[in-house]
This record gives structure tokens, C-alpha cells and sequence, in this order.
């Protein structure tokens, strides 16, 4: 077995020798390009730093500016693409993640995801107009064609804003399912695409499927939801030229959770890929839009985290960021349409072997590059690396590295910040297959069921965890074996996960570090003021009367820090003892129970909890139950 | 013409256009041109339990799921199988603002959106039961009727409260019909009357028969006329409640009670499932026909097939009781009449034997009906 490090170090050595000559004219002619991405092996320092966290870019209608919305600093910054310099930069709401210039390039639109609003910048002066209030965790966003209505992904509510730019008021809310992210317009103007990032809630037992939301702009209602079976994780949305097929391209992820994780050696177990979607034409009763997979990893290398998606102005290419991978794969979309036409789709979408046919250069980046812009010229890629506060341009049609623009935070890497980059770095994962950010989006979860370590097919499945606000929950896994996280994401991972050497110690501490800074987002349940509802008063009440706080005690995020039985065992577990979990923010993390088998906090008590040993709840009328969710959703 | 002449003749005429109009006002239009979808020709049951017009497009809830009419063919239909809650369609609602379609159903709600139902069930989400019969969408709540009491969703945070004895004053939980008033709310609540929300004062106002007699009408208009009531409707154009109940309908302006029996007026039974009703109209779904009475000039008109003939019966009872009869090559399919809508001009009627147009004399095939979202 060829130890991931060593493989990618040698398909790094294989690019970057076809990116030599480009590289060193951009050291060259920009002092800002250091030629290497500065995180993974560099010492780190010790200490938390102001770092932008660039997630994503937009360019001005006129390709004259480009704006970087920066995720950490809570900031725009305009940069002149020509000179590769910033030129100005607002302070917008908390963690902005996206943005949108509207369609006369006065005005961006900032999802401010932790504010819960879009801010309306003056692209003129930098300077913030007003504030729109959102849904709950504004991610995505676009304008329609005249500027006057905007999409919000709410990623939280999991719903989608309509928000009337003229009147500054929220029109309506519609339906996403799960974790909306990207928003974007339609060439034509008639229809919003949203990527939903994670899939229906299903059995366990069931492969995941996920949604491509169809808006039609005219009558500002979902007109489709297009299920793409088995992927997930979709996280942008790029339509060809109509001219190439006016096809949807949306990258995602495609576990193999059914099977158990132990087998990455025997590879495929995690593959990345895109779905390319042809929309009905009619919308009719009975004509469907067809969805057909494709895989973007080589035969022995993978390429975690696919993300941003864009179409070069001419549609000859599309790029796809791999943002655990810190690659950009240039596919040939004319050797695509003839992949697509070599194998039906059932067929195609297991192929192994269609990277081969249809992506013909993949490009270094920096860390995690999670979007992708073409300029309006076609002549530049700017890819942005989300965690080395810098962008990529990448020159078209020969895509070669053209220049690094450092957007200037700190260049002293931290350990918090080496952590973060180790976390999003699939390289430590047999043939790169993935990286811990893979499975926890955005920190979070993925929402599907695993089968880990047992080697038997369907055993022991568990729900994937958040990792936000763990830092003193230990002991970790379901089944409370790790006391800490060392042993969580040192040795077991290597072992059992990566199939590799894994990090070592000074990796490992840093890792470490920056899992126990991941943050809780904010409490929408909650009032301002922390005053409970009266429904989550009475279900507090329920709660202590139950003796519910028994083994989650508010004192320590509402776990004993210990395990127990439950009765909430399948004939598929070998133990019934499971780690008790915290209650912070339950509501974002659904499925519940060990194995993810409740769907939503009533079916723990409705459907699993048939003895009683989970709280005597049998007891319980309908109203109190109501009470007693309310009041879990408020913690 | 001397001027004394001249205001005798304008008086004269004034006098005749006056009468012309109470004539014209007191012969509505009648419905004499029917067509019927049934399971020979595509529904997937014969009963259909709920209707709803949403522009062109006609749903129909049924035993046996939901169907979709467009230009009166029949373009979908939707089962179980295809993700639907259960294959009892009792009640259909549309948001306004989505677009999304509401359904009460014999095993929970389902929302229909984009293509792909969602599914709200009392063991996964805080619904009180799965036999629900009601259901409405108010701005950014859902109201559903069930066999438990009345659940409210927000469909903003996704909490649920329910409404019962226990919280409202409502002896009975048992909810049958939803309609959302001005400002209001009314419930149809079995053996509990009326139960009326109060959306910005947060209060709840119970309406029931206040001589408690099951079968007589003691005083007239001294309230609702029975406690058990099946449905209910609202008027935006007259603000008034209609309730069904299965011994009369009563309708209510917020001042007076009107109340209806077979016995006293020309409505075709006692034994009403659901009213519908709009400017002057109010159509009443009974076991025997469907009646229409027009509020203004207290005319009635009762629809029902004549099961000798097979043909069309209309039975008008003008406000003098005269009573004429007229028939029609085509009607109802049936004379057990579970609810209807409208669609412009045109009228749907859910039956137990399936779902019947009644297609006006403007009715042109093509044209595009007023935008009315109206129903159950």
C-alpha cells in the first residue's frame, strides 16, 4: 500500500512540475505568491488569528472587480483582478458566506449567516446601504434578472427567502428540506437553482438522496425537486451555455455508508463526482428532468470536497473546486457530452474510469478552494482559498497556475489555523479518498448513518456527530470509548478511518485545537433575551419532572458525560450502552439516536422509546411532548 | 313633452328596470350542462371527499388519492405510493403565497411542493392525530382538524401547539372543518358547535346550539342550529361564517344568525357535509343534492340526478316557496355531495360516486377562469 502522503506527494510533484513555468513568472510578478501552500508544513504558531477566511467571489457585471466575501473577519473586500490588489472593503453582518452583484453592479447582496440578514452594499463606495432581515442562516443568494426580487438560502430554516429588494421585505418563504447553500439565477432568468447541502432524512438503512430545487421566477414558487439518489453534499449549482446544452452541473459527494468504513483500502468507499442535469422542458405532468452521475476521482486517487462549480463564458469548460483536495479539476465539456453518450446513465454512474475520458488538467490551488469564479472575459479562473486568505488565478483556456493573490491576513499560521487546514485536507486519507471535513460540513454533520469499524455489513451503523461545541462533552463515538479527542482523531483514525500513517503529534495537537474552537451558531429558538416561550416553560417543567436532566444535566451541555442503555439497541448493535449526547442546538442535528433512526426529537419518544427506559414518557400526553420539544430546541 | 309628463314616463321606466332586475336577481343562473369524471374514466376511486381550484388546475381528493385536473382531463394522480401520507384525501388547502398544496389525510398531513410530498404524522412531528379532516393555511400557519383536536404548525419555526378541551373551550376534540375568516379562524368541531380563534387577540369563542335540541329548531335565528357540525366555510365578501351540520346549516354575520331546514326553505336535506359560499351564494353539499341558495333573495336550488331517468333534476324554491322544476340531459353523478369549488363560473362538486363540473353558460373550453385558490 503506497501511504497517502506519499502518493500525493507524488501527484503534487507531477503537477506542480506542469505548473512550473507559470509559477515562476507569478513569483516573479507578484510578491504575494509564495509558490507553496503555507499551512500544511509550515511550523505553526501557537494562538488564535484575525484571518479572513475568504469563502467566496463575485465579479463585477463589467469584470473590472472582483468581491471576496471573507467569513471570519465579517468582511467584502474588492480587489482589482488586473492588479491583484485589494481596493477597498465593508464591515458586513456575522459570518457572511456569500454574496451577489446585482445585475447593474450598483449593489452586492452579503448572506450574513449568524446575523440572520443580507447586507446591501454600495459596490460604488463600500459601504453598507442597509440590513435585510433573513431566515434563519442566510448561505446562498442571487437576484433575479431585473435586480428586483432576491433568493435567500436559509440553511438553518431550510427554507428560501423571497425578498423584495424595492420594499426591503420578506415576500415569502419557500420550502428547501435540508440545509439549502447555493442559490443561483438561470441564464435565461426564468427559473432559481438551490443546491440543497444535505440529504432527506431516511432509514438508516437507506442510501441517501438529495434535492436540486427548481424555482420559476415568474410565479415565485418551487416548480421541481429534482432527487439526486445516493450523493450528497451539494454545494453549488453552474449552468452550461445554452449554446453546450444549457445543462445543470452540480457537484457532490457520494458515500458508500451502507459498507462498512473500514474498507477505504478497498477503495470507492467515499467518491466525488457531479450530477449533470438535464431540465424537463415542459414542467408537464409527466415529463421528469433527467439526472445523470458522473465521478471526477481517478482511478487511484480521489478528490475530496467537491464544491464550486463555474462554466467557462464559451461553456468548452467547466472547473470544480475540490476544496479538501486543494485542486481544480478542467473538464472538457465536449469529451463529457461524448462520455454521456458512451454509457447509459444507470451504468455511467458507476464508472470508475470517466475522469479519464473527460477532465483534462487538474490544477494545485491553495487550502481549501471553495469557489470558483470566471471572469466575464473567459480569460481568468479565480479560484479562492478559503483557508489561506489568498485566490488563485488560473489563466484560460491553457489553465495554468497564473498567480496567488494574497488578500492580506495574517502570515503567521497558528495552530488553530493548522488545524483547520489539516481538517479540510483529505491527503492524510488512503488515495486521498477524504478528509475529516468530507463527513462534517461546515463542522457540522452530514446527516446520513455510518457503518465505522465493525467489518460486518450493517452493523454497529451510528449517526454521524456534530463537532460543534464538543470541546467538553468528552468522553467521543457513540459508544463513549475515546476520552478525548487525541485518541478520537490520532491512532482510531488512522487506523481504522484513513487507512494511513495519520498525523502525527504536533498535526494531531492542532487538529485537536481547532475542533475544541468550533462554536455553537447562534440559538434561533431562543428569544434575545433568553426568555422561554410558555410551551418551552411548560417543557422545561416537563423536563425536570421527568428527571430528564438526570443524564442530561444543564451544568455540563446536557450529558452526564457517561453512557448507558436506553433501550434504543437494534438487533444490528452489539451493545446497547451508548454515550449520552449533548443538547446543544439538538434541533440542528437531526437524524437522532445512536444510529440516526429518529428522524425528528418527537420519534425518539414516539417510536423508540416503546419500554420506557428512555424517560418514562408513555405517560406523556401529545401536548406535553409538544412542550417538552419546544423546550429542547431552546437549549 | 310637458315636464310633468316626462317624470311619469322616467318613473314608469325606473319602475320597469326595477322590476326586470329583481326578476333577473331572483333566477340565478342555473347549471345545466354537467360533466363527471368517475373510475371509468381515470379517478382512482368513486368517492371523492375534497375539491379545490387553483386556476386551471382542479384538485380532487379521494379515497384513493389525489387527482389533478387540467382543461378537464385528468393529468395526474397521485397516490400512496408515490409519497402521499395516506390514500384518504379528506381536505385540500393552497398557500397563497408558495403555491405549496395542503393535505388532511387518514394518516397525517402531507405537503405538496414542487413535485414531492413531505409528510407530517403525529408519531414524527407534533400533529395531534393522524385522522385529520380539516385543513388551512393562515399567513404563516397551518391549521389542521383532527379526531384529537386542532393542531397549528408555524411554518416558520416548526413548532406545533394543539388545541383541545383541555385548552380551548371545546367539550368536544373532535374537529371536522377549518375556514379562515378576517382576522379569524372557525372550526367545525362534532358535537362542540363552533369554535372561533381570534388571530391578534389570541383568544378562542365557542358558538353552539343554545336550545340543545337535536332534532327542532326551537327559536329560529337564536344561534347556531346544531352542535354537530361538519364543516364550515367563509364568506370574505359578506363576512360571514356558513357551518353544515348534520340538522340544518346556519350561517352568522357577527350579529345575526340565519338559520336553514329542509322543512322551511328549499334546501334538498338536513344532512349537509360542507357549505361553499361567495358574494350572494351559498351552495350546500347534502346527502340528497347539492342546493344553492342565493342569500340576497332567499331563491333556492337544489341539483340532483333523478336515478329513473338518469337525467338532470333542478328543484327552484323562490322566496314565495313557489317551487318549479326543470331538466337537464346531463347532472350530478351522484346525489351525495361531499364538498365543491369554484372555478369562475363554473362549479366542482366531490360526490361518493366522483367528481361532476357544472359548466356555466359563459364557460368557454379554454378560457381563462378568474384566479380564484379556493376550497375545502
Amino acid at each position: 500500500m503506497i501511504a497517502a502522503s506519499q502518493r500525493n506527494g507524488s501527484r503534487v510533484k507531477r503537477i506542480s512540475s506542469l505548473l512550473a513555468i507559470a509559477s515562476v513568472s507569478a513569483v516573479v510578478l507578484w510578491p504575494g505568491w509564495t509558490g507553496k501552500a503555507q499551512g500544511v508544513n509550515s511550523a505553526p504558531a501557537a494562538g488564535t488569528k484575525n484571518y479572513f477566511t475568504p469563502a467566496a467571489a463575485r465579479f463585477s457585471p463589467d469584470g473590472a472587480k472582483l468581491y471576496v466575501v471573507c467569513e471570519d473577519q465579517d468582511l467584502v473586500l474588492a480587489v482589482d483582478p488586473r492588479m491583484q490588489r485589494v481596493m477597498g472593503k465593508v464591515k458586513v453582518g456575522h459570518r457572511p458566506r456569500s454574496l451577489v452583484v446585482s445585475p447593474d453592479g450598483k449593489n452586492l447582496y452579503v448572506a450574513n449567516e449568524w446575523s440572520d440578514t443580507v447586507s446591501v452594499v454600495d459596490a460604488a463606495t463600500m459601504h453598507v446601504r442597509r440590513s435585510l432581515p433573513t431566515g434563519w442562516g442566510p448561505v446562498g443568494l442571487a437576484t433575479d434578472k431585473p435586480g428586483k426580487t432576491l433568493y435567500v438560502a436559509n440553511s438553518i430554516g431550510n427554507d428560501i427567502s423571497v425578498l423584495d429588494l424595492v420594499t426591503g421585505t420578506e415576500l415569502k418563504r419557500l420550502v428547501s428540506l435540508r440545509s439549502p447553500h447555493d442559490v443561483e439565477l438561470s441564464r435565461d432568468g426564468r427559473r432559481v437553482y438551490v443546491a440543497n447541502l444535505l440529504p432527506h432524512l431516511v432509514s438508516p438503512d437507506e442510501s441517501p438522496i438529495s434535492d436540486l430545487v427548481i424555482i420559476d421566477t415568474q410565479k415565485q414558487e418551487v416548480s421541481e425537486r429534482i432527487e439526486i439518489p445516493g450523493v450528497l453534499e451539494l454545494r453549488h449549482v453552474a449552468e452550461a451555455p445554452a449554446a453546450q446544452g444549457g445543462y445543470l452541473l452540480v457537484p457532490f459527494m457520494r458515500p458508500k455508508n451502507l459498507n462498512p468504513l473500514i474498507q477505504v483500502a478497498n477503495g470507492w468507499i467515499l467518491t466525488h463526482g457531479m450530477a449533470i442535469v438535464r431540465l424537463a422542458k415542459t414542467g408537464g405532468a409527466t415529463v421528469h428532468s433527467e439526472v445523470t452521475q458522473v465521478l471526477l476521482d481517478d482511478m487511484d486517487y480521489y478528490y475530496a470536497g467537491a464544491d464550486g462549480a463555474a462554466f467557462t463564458p464559451d461553456g468548452r469548460y467547466a472547473l470544480v473546486t475540490h476544496a479538501d483536495a486543494a485542486t481544480v479539476s478542467v473538464i472538457d465539456t465536449s469529451l463529457l457530452r461524448k462520455r454521456l453518450q458512451s454509457f447509459p446513465a444507470a451504468e455511467l454512474a458507476d464508472r470508475l474510469d470517466s475522469a479519464l475520458e473527460f477532465v483534462v488538467r487538474r490544477v494545485q490551488t491553495e487550502s481549501n478552494p471553495t469557489d470558483v469564479e470566471v471572469s466575464p472575459d473567459g480569460r481568468t479562473a479565480v479560484v479562492v482559498n478559503r483557508l489561506d486568505d489568498s485566490l488563485t488565478l488560473v489563466s484560460i483556456p491553457g489553465f495554468q497556475v497564473r498567480s496567488r493573490v494574497d488578500l492580506g491576513g495574517p502570515k503567521e499560521i497558528s495552530a488553530l489555523r493548522h488545524g483547520q487546514q489539516l481538517f479540510h485536507d483529505a491527503k492524510f486519507c488512503f488515495q486521498g479518498q477524504f478528509a475529516c471535513a468530507t463527513c462534517h460540513p461546515d463542522d457540522h454533520i452530514d446527516g446520513v448513518a455510518w457503518n465505522l469499524e465493525t467489518p460486518q455489513l450493517g452493523r454497529d451503523r451510528v449517526a454521524n456527530r456534530t463537532l460543534r461545541g464538543i470541546a467538553e462533552t468528552a468522553p467521543y463515538k457513540w459508544n463513549g470509548h475515546n476520552p478525548d479527542l487525541e485518541t478520537q482523531c490520532g491512532p482510531r483514525i488512522a487506523k481504522f478511518l484513513f487507512h494511513s500513517e495519520g498525523f502525527n503529534p504536533k498535526q494531531l495537537a492542532d487538529l485537536v485545537t481547532f475542533i475544541k474552537s468550533i462554536p455553537l451558531s447562534p440559538n434561533r429558538h431562543l428569544a434575545a433575551d433568553g426568555q422561554l416561550t410558555p410551551a418551552q416553560e411548560r417543557g422545561r417543567n416537563i423536563f425536570f419532572q421527568k428527571g430528564c436532566d438526570t443524564c442530561h444535566p444543564p451544568a455540563t451541555h446536557y450529558t452526564t458525560k457517561t453512557s448507558f442503555d436506553v433501550g434504543t439497541a437494534s438487533k444490528y448493535d452489539t451493545s446497547g450502552v451508548f454515550d449520552v449526547p449533548q443538547l446543544d442546538r439538538i434541533y440542528e442535528k437531526p437524524p437522532y439516536l445512536h444510529n440516526g433512526e429518529a428522524q425528528s426529537l418527537e420519534e425518539i419518544w414516539t417510536k423508540y422509546n416503546a419500554t420506557d427506559k428512555h424517560g418514562v414518557t408513555s405517560d406523556m400526553s401529545k401536548e406535553q411532548l409538544n412542550d417538552l420539544v419546544e423546550f429542547l430546541k431552546s437549549l | 313633452m310637458r315636464s310633468g309628463q316626462r317624470n311619469r314616463w322616467l318613473a314608469a321606466l325606473a319602475g320597469l328596470l326595477f322590476l326586470a332586475t329583481g326578476a333577473l336577481a331572483q333566477t340565478p343562473t342555473l347549471y345545466t350542462k354537467w360533466e363527471n369524471f368517475t373510475t371509468a374514466n381515470g379517478m382512482p376511486d368513486a368517492k371523492v371527499l375534497s375539491v379545490l381550484v387553483d386556476g386551471d388546475r382542479v384538485w380532487a381528493g379521494t379515497e384513493n388519492g389525489l387527482v389533478l385536473l387540467e382543461k378537464s382531463k385528468i393529468v395526474k394522480v397521485l397516490t400512496a405510493a408515490d409519497g402521499l401520507a395516506n390514500r384518504v384525501v379528506t381536505g385540500i388547502a393552497i398557500d397563497q403565497k408558495t403555491g405549496d398544496l395542503w393535505l388532511s389525510t387518514f394518516g397525517g398531513v402531507s405537503r405538496y411542493s414542487g413535485g414531492t410530498f413531505q409528510n407530517f404524522t403525529s408519531l414524527s412531528t407534533g400533529l395531534a392525530n393522524d385522522i385529520v379532516y380539516g385543513i388551512a393555511v393562515q399567513n404563516d400557519f397551518l391549521w389542521a382538524a383532527t379526531t384529537a383536536g386542532i393542531s397549528r404548525m408555524n411554518l416558520r419555526t416548526g413548532e406545533w401547539s394543539i388545541i383541545s378541551e383541555r385548552t380551548a373551550p371545546m367539550h368536544e376534540p373532535w374537529s371536522y372543518g377549518v375556514a379562515v375568516g378576517d382576522g379569524k379562524v372557525y372550526f367545525a368541531v362534532w358535537g362542540g358547535g363552533v369554535l372561533e380563534y381570534d388571530i391578534a387577540g389570541d383568544y378562542w369563542k365557542p358558538y353552539t346550539d343554545p336550545d340543545g335540541e337535536m332534532e327542532i329548531v326551537l327559536f329560529k335565528n337564536q344561534g347556531l342550529i346544531h352542535i354537530i357540525v361538519s364543516n364550515i366555510s367563509y364568506n370574505h365578501d359578506t363576512k360571514m361564517f356558513w357551518a353544515s351540520t348534520y340538522f340544518g346549516m346556519s350561517g352568522y354575520d357577527g350579529h345575526n344568525w340565519y338559520n336553514y331546514l329542509s322543512t322551511d326553505s328549499g334546501l334538498a336535506s338536513d344532512f349537509i357535509n360542507a357549505t361553499q359560499t361567495r358574494g350572494d351564494d351559498v351552495w350546500a353539499c347534502t346527502d340528497k343534492g347539492l342546493s344553492y341558495l342565493n342569500f340576497k333573495t332567499n331563491t333556492w336550488v337544489t341539483y340532483r340526478p333523478n336515478p329513473k331517468t338518469r337525467r338532470g333534476e333542478i328543484v327552484i324554491t323562490g322566496p314565495d316557496k313557489k317551487v318549479t322544476t326543470r331538466e337537464t340531459p346531463t347532472t350530478l353523478v351522484h346525489n351525495y355531495i361531499l364538498n365543491m369549488a369554484f372555478q369562475g363560473d363554473d362549479i366542482w362538486v366531490a360526490t361518493a360516486a366522483g367528481l361532476s363540473h357544472g359548466i356555466s353558460e359563459s364557460h368557454k373550453e379554454g378560457k381563462s377562469h378568474e384566479q380564484a385558490r379556493v376550497g375545502r
